[in-house]
């Protein structure tokens, strides 16, 4: 654990001296928040349509069916709420995923180009404890950022949306998916990331590799949920925790016994 | 202290070491000597345990070397080729990494920027260091946890002559802390003037030894003596001698004293006894680049 330790903490003053980095992950959490506020928000004030009046959202009723705090909400309230709710999980799959995946993808083809792997190699750092400190020091970036984006979020929706939504973006649903399946997925992606790092020998493989198997899922998820397909309860996301926390596991396994300290030495250039 | 026993290692088709065996003792210095591609860092790498070899072993201190020995790992210091510093990180910063990683404590930290006198520059980024200091920080942290075994991949390259000097008081140093250290390089000089044994790789080992004795063995020892005349008017008196192999050029003549020839004293007194006026008598050293030169000569053949 001390060498995990160490490993994240020069990651992270590493990552001190480079902000920079995470400027795409901003900008891709701020286009996630702004993309629901021109839905529910934005367009029905430039035309002047409510949404409650639109046959559209008939789909936001099964809110009232599934939300406990939905019944105090007028219908256009309802149907914003609705909206921000499923888009959550947009904003938690891209900020968490795009806020990681540049620095887990760069973590060890990094410190191989920097030809600072090899004499890391050489210390008694094991390969469990090189994988699990990579993986740590790009998760917990994008899960910071995930967290203050939610946070500007919901301040958001409390200034701009209908009285009362922001509550609904504070139910045991939402919590969960922000604080359990963000970090969850955000794993599962990096430790993917991470260990094609390991395999591959130019960063942005990785970074596509990892990024493509979580945002297609997120994707389809986004869309199965505003055609009415999945409705993202308490028991679903309990279950894809599950799923994700095994995946998660299995993952771990794979990058240890993937991870070959000799090819990246020697066939790496 | 380790032992390197038939050490073979293949990548795909190509032989890069082969059949390499040699025992290092404390307090040694030992140098890998052979051109670009001879298998030296290769060897490092094994001895290391940062690959594993085809077939063969190394030992330290009786106990395997393997990819997996964490532990053994911990008591070698390896200084890679590049310094692999942290460019963003501060010199302090980048040992202090290492110093966690190795379980040592901060006062090994000071005691290394003591010793390499780079404490002024502690506080700033690898990135504005120079060649030279970055290898001399590199230096530092390889000795950093105290390893009783040190494995040097081109300590000196890029560094000007007067830390290259320091460099090898340095290996000096850690010799006389009977620490086993072991070199790979190109610098002909160097090995000279610090290694106690030598091993000539091209994959296979071609020569293992110390400096005098791979000299003695491929070059016999000699004298050169000066004298005032032409050195061909003494050439029949040294001949009397029983000396077989006499040049002469000048007013020099340069005479095998090996084995059963005369040794360099009857020589002397036989010219003075002629009437000769002696300049000097110096025992001809042939350089360990020469050595080399000729033993990867003699490996081509």
């Amino acid at each position: 654990m001390r060498r995990v330790a160490a490993l994240v903490a020069k990651d992270f003053a590493e990552l001190r001296q480079s902000p920079g980095i995470f400027i795409p992950s901003l900008l891709t959490g701020l286009a996630a928040i702004f993309y629901p506020f021109v839905i529910a928000v934005i367009i029905p004030a430039v035309t002047g349509e409510r949404l409650s009046d639109s046959s559209d959202f008939d789909i936001a009723k099964l809110f009232y069916q599934t939300e406990p705090s939905a019944p105090t909400l007028n219908p256009e309230a309802a149907i914003q709420a609705f909206i921000f709710q499923q888009t959550l999980a947009l904003l938690v799959g891209l900020t968490t995923v795009t806020g990681g995946m540049s620095v887990a993808a760069h973590s060890i083809i990094g410190e191989k180009q920097a030809r600072t792997l090899e004499p890391l190699l050489a210390t008694p750092l094991k390969t469990r404890e090189l994988l699990a400190a990579k993986v740590i020091s790009a998760a917990i970036p994008g899960v910071l950022l995930t967290t203050a984006c939610f946070v500007l979020y919901v301040v958001l929706i409390g200034l701009i949306a209908e009285p009362g939504v922001w509550r609904a973006l504070l139910t045991p649903r939402s919590l969960g998916l922000v604080f359990l399946i963000g970090p969850l997925a955000s794993l599962f992606g990096l430790q993917l990331a991470v260990c094609a790092s390991s395999r591959v020998n130019d960063p942005r493989s990785a970074q596509q590799l990892g990024a493509l198997v979580l945002i297609i899922p997120v994707g389809i998820l986004q869309v199965a949920q505003f055609v009415g397909g999945v409705v993202l309860d308490t028991h679903i996301l309990l279950a894809i925790g599950a799923v994700l926390t095994v995946c998660n596991l299995l993952v771990l396994r794979a990058a240890i016994s993937l991870f070959d300290r000799e090819s990246i030495l020697i066939k790496w250039k | 202290m380790l032992t390197a026993s038939h050490l073979t290692r293949r990548f795909d088709d190509r032989v890069a070491v082969e059949d390499l065996s040699f025992a290092l003792a404390p307090g040694e210095i030992f140098a890998l000597l052979g051109p670009n591609g001879a298998g030296k860092t290769t060897t490092l790498r094994m001895m290391a345990g940062l690959i594993t070899p085809s077939s063969g072993t190394v030992h330290i201190d009786g106990d395997l070397m393997q990819a997996t020995s964490s532990r053994l790992r911990g008591r070698i210091g390896f200084l890679t080729e590049a310094p692999g510093l942290w460019d963003r990180l501060t010199v302090y910063d980048n040992l202090l990494v290492y110093a966690r990683l190795q379980g040592v404590g901060a006062d090994a930290i000071q005691r290394v920027l003591d010793l390499f006198g780079i404490g002024n520059r502690a506080g700033d980024q690898a990135a504005q260091l120079s060649k030279g200091l970055k290898q001399r920080v590199a230096l530092a942290r390889t000795l950093l946890h105290d390893p009783s075994i040190v494995l040097l991949d081109e300590p000196t390259a890029g560094l000007d002559p007067e830390s290259a000097h320091e460099t090898r008081a340095l290996i000096v140093r850690l010799k006389n802390e009977r620490r086993t250290v072991v070199i790979s390089t190109h610098n002909l000089d160097e090995v000279e003037r610090i290694a106690d044994r030598v091993a000539v790789l091209r994959s296979r080992l071609i020569a293992l030894d110390t400096p005098d004795a791979l000299r003695s063995r491929l070059f016999g020892r000699r004298v050169s003596i000066t004298v005032t005349e032409p050195a061909a008017n003494y050439d029949a008196i040294v001949r009397a001698t029983g000396a077989t192999d006499v040049k002469t050029e000048n007013h020099t003549l340069s005479v095998a004293v090996d084995g059963e020839t005369p040794v360099a004293p009857a020589i002397v007194k036989a010219l003075v006894d002629a009437g000769a006026r002696i300049v000097s008598v110096i025992p001809e050293e042939r350089t360990l680049e020469e050595v080399y030169l000729r033993l990867l000569k003699e490996d081509r053949r």
